[in-house]
């Protein structure tokens, strides 16, 4: 397998824009990514295009095609990859595949989603999909309700950290104040967050991710063809795993490890040859509070059951010993589900280009993405390194 | 077919799905029987309802889609 860089990276501010279409949204952050590379649009062999669900958010089909055409690429091959939330880096995975075995030297791996035009019931049905339609949605389960139970569960089995998810939502809505692509730009407090609308015990809506339109591409070169094209600092992909577990969250082994996480980081790290601590930075899905509290976990960050205390602690904030969600995560910069995993790898690549502005880290080389799709079903982890 | 079965997890939806919304709040959990867990509704719930997990909760029939629906009582 050949070395692989990212060579360009490009978005668009993430938000609510029910008037821009799906053509505005993709050729705004697909030019972005493409003159960031510093190619031109005939060098692209191929494009890996991520969407959850435009089908039934806005009737459109047929992502690969439509995307080649907004992005003036010709009859290049592209594929469509859907895996719910994890769908952007699930694309970014086979993109990464076939230059690592050769098949193409340049690839563009593109996500886009586009929600907020939709009422809130569309959204959540459209949402639901994701999770066992007749086994779940069909009881009334929502994805608030779902995470709310492994919430429960998790207090259940090593205490109640409510508070400590409320400074989760608070912490990445601070960090989202100092990144201009972020939907809320805006501060908030702990007692807010407790006592906002109820959605689904013991979650307010202040710990639920952000409903988005937005989208996110991402060049990728073979290294070797790269140093000789990149004008920026070379961000090579070191590690990436990915695993699954079971859809439904009651026929999960434990609801307070993500298994489909600790085997897909296990892959990841095995491969870059880096363990946790060396982590300088990561951006981990973080649909809901809890979720982000229990994959820094297990992600290897902290042991099982201490990763709400090391967010109170501190540890996981801007400048702390493994900051998480500098971007503001899902919960502030948003979740425009299909970018959502390269919006992530948008911010690494950023901050280890040393190009996060107010926000830059001091130290960024080495930085991790976590992504996961449904009920941590589908779980992509990649690893970055600044060459 | 066992009548008791025990929360594992459950939550309380005050803003849950479009289709439930005659029936909001209501609860879901996560029901343990025979140490297999499956997700349920469990009906009977108002605010005086101390919810628990571990506590014991009475198999009262499936709905439609087969899917286990259960009571406080």
């Amino acid at each position: 397998m050949r070395s692989v860089s990212v060579i360009g990276i490009g978005e668009t501010k993430i938000g609510r824009f029910p008037d821009k279409s799906l053509r505005e949204l993709l050729l705004a952050a697909g030019s972005k990514a493409i003159d960031d590379a510093g190619i031109g649009r005939e060098e692209v062999e191929a494009l890996f295009m991520s969407n959850y669900n435009a089908q039934s958010f806005s009737g459109q089909g047929h992502l690969g095609p439509l995307t080649a055409e907004v992005l003036g690429l010709g009859n290049i091959p592209t594929l469509r990859v859907e895996g719910a939330c994890a769908s952007g880096s699930l694309a970014f995975r086979q993109g990464l595949h076939a230059v690592a075995t050769g098949l193409y030297d340049v690839v563009l791996v593109g996500g886009v989603e586009k929600m907020t035009h939709q009422s809130t019931e569309a959204v959540t049905a459209g949402l639901a999909g994701a999770s066992d339609i007749y086994l779940e949605a069909g009881l009334g389960a929502t994805f608030p309700s779902i995470f709310a139970m492994i919430a429960n569960r998790y207090f259940h089995e090593f205490g109640n950290v409510r508070h400590e998810m409320a400074l989760c939502a608070v912490q990445n809505h601070e960090n989202a104040l100092l990144n201009p692509d972020a939907q809320l730009q805006k501060r908030i407090t702990v007692e807010q967050v407790k006592n906002g609308v109820s959605i689904a015990s013991p979650f307010t809506i202040y710990d639920c991710s952000l409903v988005s339109d937005g989208s996110a591409f991402v060049v990728l070169a073979a290294t070797d063809v790269a140093k000789d094209v990149c004008r920026k600092r070379l961000v090579e992909v070191v590690g990436c795993g990915q695993a699954g577990d079971t859809l439904t969250l009651g026929s999960k082994r434990s609801l307070t490890t993500f298994d489909a996480t600790v085997l897909a980081a296990k892959q990841a790290y095995v491969m870059a040859g880096i363990r946790p601590s060396q982590i300088d930075l990561a951006e981990v899905h973080d649909c809901f509070t809890i979720t982000q509290i229990i994959n820094s976990e297990d992600l290897g960050f902290f042991a099982k059951g201490t990763g709400a205390y090391a967010l109170a602690e501190g540890k996981t904030a801007l400048h702390g010993e493994i900051p998480i969600n500098v971007s503001g995560g899902l919960k502030a910069k948003g979740h425009p589900i299909g970018a959502t995993g390269l919006c992530q790898i948008y911010e690494i690549v950023t901050q280890l280009r040393g190009e996060g502005g107010a926000r830059q880290l001091k130290k960024a080389d080495i930085g991790l993405t976590h992504n996961i799709g449904g009920t941590a079903a589908t779980c992509v982890v990649s690893i970055f390194r600044g060459r | 077919m066992e009548k008791r079965g025990t929360i594992y997890t459950y939550s309380i939806v005050q803003n849950g799905s479009e289709a439930f919304k005659e029936k909001t709040p209501y609860v879901l959990a996560v029901v343990e029987v025979n140490r297999r867990k499956k997700m349920a509704r469990v009906e009977g719930y108002t605010e005086a309802t101390d919810i628990r997990i571990g506590m014991s909760v009475t198999f009262l029939g499936e709905d439609e889609r087969g899917n286990p629906i259960y009571t406080f009582v």
